[in-house]
Formats: C-alpha cells, structure tokens, sequence
C-alpha cells in the first residue's frame, strides 16, 4: 500500500480513537456534574458561652448537636436501620426499654438510660437492630464520646436535654455550671471564652462571641433552632436586623417560637458590634 | 539419553533454588517481624501507651507512662497551620492526581504477568504458538509500564512526604519494617521480570519452558506480595488495627496489616486488575486491528482482542461480589462509614457507577454480538441478542433510578416528598440488585452463546445439559427478582440485607455450572469454521469503550474509599485538620477524574506507540545500499 | 442422557435445579442468622 495513504489512515484511525476516548470521557463528567452537588462538611469548632445558657438554648444545643457534630440522623431516621428518635416519644420509650426482662443495665431514670445508651450501646440493643449475626447483643451504634463523633460530656447532655424535651416531657439534665468541659479536640485549639474580652474585632468573633451560630444557620453553621441567616440580606433591611437583634420579640419568624433568642444584646453588645453585625447579615445573600 | 537426564536434574535443580528462594523469602519477612516484636516488652500490660495525650485525662487510656526501649509515637493531632502547601495548590488535589496514576500503571502491571502466565500455559499444554506469541506480544507491551509505575510511585512518595509529612511520620512509625521489605521487594520484582520478558526465546521449549514458566510464576507471587503490603496502608487508613485510641501501636505487624478491609480489599484489587489489564490490552488490540493493512495482522488483532476482551469480562463479573463484601465489611467496622459511603452523602455517587458499569456491559456484549458474525454458527442464537439486549437495558434504567429526586422545595412540596410514587420504590437496594444480578446472568449468557457459536456439540447427554443448563437460567432469574422482590419489600431491613447474598449466589451457580458443564459438552464437540478478522470496525470501538469505562470507575471508587473517611486521616486515630478535610462535591471529583483517565489514556498511548516502535524497522535507504 | 423422550430430560432437569435453589436459599440465609420457615418466609 501506498505509505502516504498508510500514513493519513493511522492518522485517522488515532484521531477518531482519541475523538471516542475523549467523547466518552466527558460524557461520565457530564453526568457526574448534572448531579446534586453536595460538600461533605467537616466539623466546625464553635465557641458556646455556657454561663448564659438557658434551658431553652440547652435543648437547642441538644437539637442541633443531634442533627451536626453528633451524626445522630446518620442512623436514627426512617430507613430502619436504627429506631427512628425524631418520631418516638423517647422518654415512653425508654421507660419501657428499662423495662425489659432482655435489659441488663444499671440505669435508674431515663436521663441514666439514655446516658447508657449512648456510652455503651452494645448494653441493651433494641429487638432488630444488634449486627447481623449478634443475635441483637451487639450493637452497631458507636459510642458517642470516642472518636470518630468525640461528644463531650457537656455536649452529650444537651442531647439527652433534646430528647427529653422534644416530646413536651420534663428535662431532668442540669444545666452545666461555670466554664465548659471541653473535648480534647477543642482544648487543643480552642481560644478563651470570649465572654469577659474587649469588643469584638470582625463580625466573624462577634457571631462567636455572641454565639449566634448555636442557633443560626450563618458563617458555617447548619444550625435549624432559629431562622436561617445565610440569605438574610435578601428578606430583611438594615433597620429590621438591627431590631431582630435588640428586640427580638417584636417580630416572630414564622414557624419559630418566641422566647428563643436571647433578648439582653442591647446590654451586651458595643455598638461596634452591633454595626458589624449588622452589615454583615445584610451582605448573606445567599447563593454559594 | 545421559544427557536427558542431566538436563533433567538440572531443571530439579534450578526448580528448587527457586522454590527455596521465594521460601527463604517468606520466612524472612516474618523471622524480621518476629525481631522487631519481641525487641519491645514482653508484656500486654507494659507495652507502650502514649505518654502525650493531648490533654485527655488517663483513666481514659489507662497510661502507663513507661519508656520501654521502642518510642512512644501516638498520631499527631494538626491544625491547619500545620499543612503545607506548594505554589498554592490543593495538596489533595495533587496526592489525588499522582496516586491515582501510580494505581492505574500499578494495577496493569500487576494484571498482565498474571494473564500473560495463563495463556503461556495454555500456549505450553495445548502446542498452540499463536497463545505462545500472543503472551509474548502483551509482555513487549506492558514493560514501558513498568518504570512509569515506578516514576509514579516515586512521585507519590515524594508527595506525601513534602505535603504531608506528619502523617507519612506517624505511618512510617507504625508501619515500620514493612515499608521496607515493600522496597526491597522491587528488587525481586525487576529481577523477575527482565528475566521473564528477555529470556523468552532462550527458554523456549521442553524443560526451559517450565522454567521460563516458573519464572512468571515467581514475577506474579512477587507482585502480588506488593500489591498486598500496599493495601495494608490503605485498608490501615480506614479501619484502623493495632493501635490504641490515641493511635500508638499496641500490637505486631500482622495485627496491624491484617484489619477487617485487608482482605476484601486485596480480592477485589486483585480482581480488578485483572479486567482492567484485560481492558487496555484490548484497546491496543483494537487499534493495531484497525490500522491494520493486511488480513492476516487483522485476523491476529482480531483474536487478540476477542481474548482480551474475555479475559477483561470473565474477570469483571465476580467483582461486584468482591465489592459487595468490602461493603459489608465496612458496614460491620462502622455502619456510619458505611451509611456515609451508601445512605449518606456518597449515595448520588453509585448511580454514576451505575452508569460506568451498564457502559462495561453493554461495551462487552456488543463486542461478544459484534463477534458472532465470525462464524455461521453462530445464527442458531442471534435471535437471542434483541431480548438479551432489552434485558441489559431495562435492568440498567432501574440501576440507574435514584431514590432521592432532584427537587426544588416547591416541587417537593407538589410531589409530597421527596420520592417518586410509582419509581422511588426502584431506587433502593432491593431493585438494584435484582437489576446487577440479571445484567450479571445475561451477559454470561451472551458469552455462552459466543462459545457455543464456533461448536457443534456431540456428547450424547446434551439433551439432558442442555435441559439442565435452561433450568438453572430460569431458576435462577426467579430466584433473583424473587429474593429481591419479597425480602427487599415485605420482610425487615437484616433481612432484606441478607437475601443479596443469595442472590449473588445464584447468579454465581449459574457462571460457575454454565462453565462446568460447557466444558464437559465440548469434548468431541465438532469445530466450525471461523473467521478471525470478519468483524466489523464499528465492534472495536467497544474495546476502546471498556478502559475508559474502566478507568474513570477505578478513579470513581478510589474517591468513595478516600472519602469514607471524612474528615480523618486514619480513622477515628488522626484527625484531618487541612484546608481540603471535606468530602467534595462529586462535579469537582468528576473533573479530576476525567482529568487522571485523559492523562493516563496519554500515556498509555505512548506506551503502545513504543511498543509498535520496538518492532519498527526503517528500511535502508536506496543511496546507501544502492550504487553511488 | 434420554434421548427417547426429551420431556423426562426436563423434568429432571427443573425438579433438580429448583431443589438445588430451596435448598441454597436455605443455606445461605441460615449461614447469616437468618432462618427461613418451609415457605421460605423468615422466621419471626
């Protein structure tokens, strides 16, 4: 054969090859990009000023930590493959565990129970829900202050506060008294408790401070106890934020409850901060 | 007949150096780890605890603050300063890109000697040269390879090391003597291998060949042996064993290598590589066959990737076995890291596999159809092709239904939820793995159809294998969609979990009894005559088809198994404080791994391009031969 | 195997192939702590 024409063929057969490499190859990019883009997050460390907590604010914490850094939802929903805690009435419900004859704990009230429960697990496994092959002795669930989820002792009690109080029964969990315990993740960089410092520098240290993302979802947080604030430029102007903060009662968010928010920010906050604040939450408009 | 004799004695002899070899070779390893353990304590209780436990309190630990002779080295615990960066880039993004070129080049490597062994073999036991050849051929191939793995591996170390230097501390610490023998063991490996490749036509036949065999034989137990003290790393990383809360090593080496993930990692990889070799030994097949100039270079390319591409599709259809128990050890290990990687935020991500496989498939079968038209044969079957085909496809829409849909909040609240009524069913496990399942069964059935293709069958009981072999297709798809459709949908979850397993088991009766009993059918079978080459050019492109399918799937679960472990470096043992601890987005993923498998299809064409050159010869001349 | 009558080849063939499938599915949901009644349902 002719070595010109040898020579375009190869050429061609190369060419269409690397066209239906490529082709093929952006067409999985395609369909990877098309889908819901999702970022898994990692944790954020966040200042809480326990001494101004209220029991209120504690079954927040308690709400926020089960849906965040607790990992909780991962299991304990609807897909059955550990009992569903949103939708149970949990103290009901582990009145009737400690009942059980298969029960071998030594708690004494529910708060213990529900202490046990998340301390050692594999103690007492629901019916149907031990790992396959256990017979329902052993449990599945991790134990909730050690790694990977590292709840402190603090942090674990506001989530039992959570479990207690979603279902309009008493809380019987103390509220935790003087500087927090912190676990070793956020001993190790944590900063001093901002409480007693000079006025915050950024709008970022005042959130902290004033520790808004406990219950806001802004600067990272996912918080869902009070309404989101990532788009909050987009529905309120610069008078209406600065009266949310001063005065939260004055308006309600619909499907929020008053009584919530902290209303002593007028006392506490330099006007600084407020200004701060204030242009920053104007700027959250979403979209990121 | 003296001089038989001796020949004789001297393949026993160098038959059992080499056997002593490898031997002394194993007992090394472990006689070292021996060593280095009883160099410690001697005691459970006085082994080394961490000493600094960065401010959790002791009853935790139970500290013994001993210094025993081996230092005390639990994992380090960053913060975000502590990272480096080079030139400002992510330094995920460039361990990403450089490991993942060192997998793709590793896993070749690894896969050829395996299969090139297989088909000398063949090519020793039935005098056929053309395997002979053949193997020879796919060895020229794959050498280029092996020093771009190795310019790879390099670069990873380097890496790691620049970029991540406390964490690559800590594991050299735990890992210790073993990364060592991982070195040395390249040694072995490049003494195999010149050996293997360059002693091909020296040791030819009779007694040579089983030595030359057994020389291949040692190049694959070597690399395997690599292969498997690198996944100990890996698998380390996950589900970390040996080491106490704060990371110090409490127990031996084996301890340490041999977690829940060790194993079904090692099957699955070594699978893996084997289709995936498969694969891209096909693609070069395919493109000499296409620039092909004579039929006799075609007809040889075209056997040569009809054997590939059978190796590449034998070797796939265990693997979602050997992927489901990785899964369920993972599950067993942390059903949270479990959750995350199938129920959580990775979930979107196995649709995408959903799609990559159903491409494998499809590429296979119609290459196997394509491939019918060899011999006349074949026409007995092909109106099978059409119901196989929608089977395929109906089975690869429903892999291919999510659970979750892709919702504006005002559409959700249209639909009431998030799930479809009448298609959300079809998104969960239970459908899915009644889809894999019967892709599984029928392109094992396509493959069935193509070797019975070329035979007539003459063994007397064929009416009673081939009433046999039905019943097992017909049992055994009912068998599926009824395990999948009653315990996935009527029973609890342990339940439905479990009937996978008997649903993979059905599908494996029937590879396993398809291939048992066709090889007993065949013997005496009478031969029809086929055409290699006398297939179309459009088939090929399916050979191309499969390693880029496989290759951006092989990037897609490397990000699945990086990503399970969220924000830790070893799980639950060293925390990722770095600027990339996140899992990201799976577009951004998408667009690095089309990026690796481009990079890699470059290189692997440069691969092919200096194993065309090899046999290049220019012609002289004419004014230097001729008369001036 | 019977060439005479092709209908006994496939009797065989299925009563032997949906025993050997009742008895794996038994085999392989009892292996994983999963027992199965007669009818194949789970054992409550």
């Amino acid at each position: 054969m002719n070595l010109s024409i040898r020579k375009v063929q190869s050429g061609a057969v190369l060419f269409n090859v690397l066209l239906f490499s490529f082709s093929l190859t952006l067409v999985f990019t395609l369909v990877a990009n098309l889908l819901p883009q999702v970022e898994g997050e990692a944790p954020v460390e966040v200042e809480i000023d326990l001494s101004a907590m209220t029991m209120d604010g504690f079954v927040s914490l308690g709400e926020s930590i089960f849906s965040g850094k607790g990992t909780c939802t991962l299991c304990h929903n609807n897909m059955g493959r550990a009992p569903d805690i949103l939708q149970l009435n949990m103290v009901a419900t582990s009145t009737e565990r400690m009942a059980d004859e298969r029960y071998k704990g030594a708690a004494a009230s529910v708060e213990d129970y529900m202490r046990e429960s998340m301390l050692d697990p594999s103690l007492y496994v629901v019916k149907g829900f031990g790992q396959k092959g256990s017979n329902d002795t052993v449990s599945p669930m991790p134990t909730a202050n050690k790694a990977p989820i590292l709840l402190t002792d603090v942090e674990m009690d506001a989530v039992i506060a959570f479990m207690q109080a979603k279902d309009g029964n008493d809380v019987t969990v103390a509220l935790p008294e003087g500087l927090p315990e912190k676990s070793a993740e956020e001993q190790a960089g944590a900063s001093a408790v901002a409480a007693v410092q000079g006025p915050a520098e950024t709008a970022e240290e005042a959130l902290g401070k004033f520790t808004c993302t406990a219950c806001h979802a802004v600067a990272g947080s996912e918080s869902m106890v009070g309404p989101e604030l990532n788009a909050v430029g987009n529905r309120l102007d610069k008078d209406k934020i600065r009266e949310s903060i001063l005065n939260p009662e004055a308006v309600i968010a619909e499907g929020f409850d008053a009584g919530m928010m902290p209303a002593d920010f007028a006392k506490k906050m330099t006007i600084s901060e407020l200004d701060m604040v204030t242009e920053y939450l104007l700027n959250q408009k979403g979209g990121q | 007949m003296n001089s038989d004799i001796l020949n004789k004695n001297k393949i026993r002899v160098i038959l059992s150096l080499l056997f002593a070899l490898m031997l002394a070779g194993m007992i090394s390893v472990s006689v070292s780890n021996e060593v280095y353990a009883a160099s410690e304590i001697t005691s459970i209780e006085d082994r080394i605890r961490s000493v600094d436990t960065g401010g959790l309190s002791a009853d935790q630990f139970k500290v013994e603050p001993k210094s025993v002779g081996f230092p005390p080295f639990a994992a380090p615990k960053l913060k975000a300063k502590d990272y480096s960066k080079i030139m400002g880039v992510s330094s995920r993004s460039i361990v990403w890109v450089v490991a993942q070129m060192h997998l793709f080049f590793a896993a070749f490597v690894l896969a050829v000697p395996l299969f090139v062994l297989v088909i000398e073999w063949i090519g020793a036991k039935s005098g056929d040269e053309r395997y002979d050849d053949m193997a020879h051929e796919c060895m020229k191939i794959s050498m280029t390879a092996f020093s771009i793995t190795a310019i790879f591996g390099g670069l990873l170390a380097f890496a790691l090391f620049i970029l991540y230097p406390q964490f690559m501390g800590y594991m050299m610490n735990v890992f210790n003597t073993q990364v060592l023998v991982y070195a040395l063991l390249f040694f072995a490996e490049s003494f195999f291998l010149y050996l293997y490749y360059y002693s091909w036509y020296a040791y030819r036949w009779g007694n040579k060949k089983w030595v030359h065999l057994t020389l291949g034989l040692m190049l694959n137990v070597v690399g395997t042996t690599i292969l498997l003290l690198a996944n100990a790393w890996v698998t380390f990383m996950m589900a970390p064993t040996g080491v106490d809360d704060a990371g110090a090593v409490t127990g031996g080496i084996w301890e340490i290598m041999r977690g829940p993930l060790w194993n079904p990692i090692n099957l699955h990889r070594f699978i893996a590589n084997i289709a995936f070799g498969g694969a891209v030994i096909g693609a070069y097949a395919a493109y000499k066959f296409l620039s092909a100039t004579d039929l006799k270079a075609r007809a040889h390319y075209d056997w040569m990737g009809y054997t590939a591409n059978f190796i590449a599709i034998l070797a796939f259809l265990p693997l979602p076995f050997a992927g489901y128990w990785l899964m369920a050890e993972i599950y067993a290990y942390s059903q949270q890291m479990g959750i995350t990687a199938m129920g959580g935020i990775l979930a979107w991500l196995f649709i995408v596999q959903a799609v990559l496989i159903g491409t494998i498939l499809l590429a296979g079968n119609y290459y196997l159809w394509s491939g019918m038209s060899r011999t006349k044969g074949s026409e007995r079957y092909t109106w099978m092709i059409k119901y196989i085909a929608m089977v395929l496809v109906t089975c690869f829409l429903i892999w291919v239904t999510p659970h979750t849909l892709i919702l504006s909040a005002s559409e959700m609240k249209l639909l009431g939820g998030s799930h479809h009524h009448l298609l959300g069913p079809l998104g969960i496990m239970p459908a899915k793995n009644i889809a894999v399942n019967l892709m599984l069964i029928f392109t094992f059935l396509s493959f069935q159809l193509y070797r019975r293709s070329d035979k007539e069958i003459t063994v007397g009981w064929a009416g009673f294998g081939n009433a046999l072999m039905v019943s097992i297709y017909v049992v055994a798809i009912v068998n599926v969609i009824f395990a999948g459709v009653y315990y996935g949908y009527f029973t609890n979850t342990v339940y439905k979990v479990g009937s996978s397993v008997a649903q993979v088991v059905s599908t494996l009766v029937v590879i396993i009894a398809g291939v048992v009993i066709d090889t007993y059918m065949f013997k005496g079978a009478k031969k029809l005559p086929s055409e290699w080459g006398k297939v179309s050019n459009r088939a090929q492109y399916a050979l191309f088809a499969l390693p880029v399918a496989f290759t951006w799937l092989m990037a897609l679960m490397g990000y699945v198994r990086s990503s399970v472990r969220t924000n830790w470096h070893v799980y639950t043992v060293m925390k990722d404080n770095s600027p990339d601890n996140y899992i990201p987005a799976i577009g951004f993923a998408g667009n690095m791994m089309t990026i690796v498998t481009v990079l890699f299809l470059i290189f692997v064409l440069f691969i092919f391009w200096v194993a065309s050159l090899s046999d290049t010869k220019q012609p002289k001349p004419d004014f230097l031969t001729g008369d001036k | 195997m019977n060439m005479k009558n092709p209908l006994i080849n496939w009797v065989l063939a299925i009563v032997i192939v949906v025993a050997v499938f009742y008895g794996l599915n038994h085999g392989v949901m009892s292996m994983q702590g999963l027992p199965l009644n007669v009818d194949l349902t789970p054992v409550q």
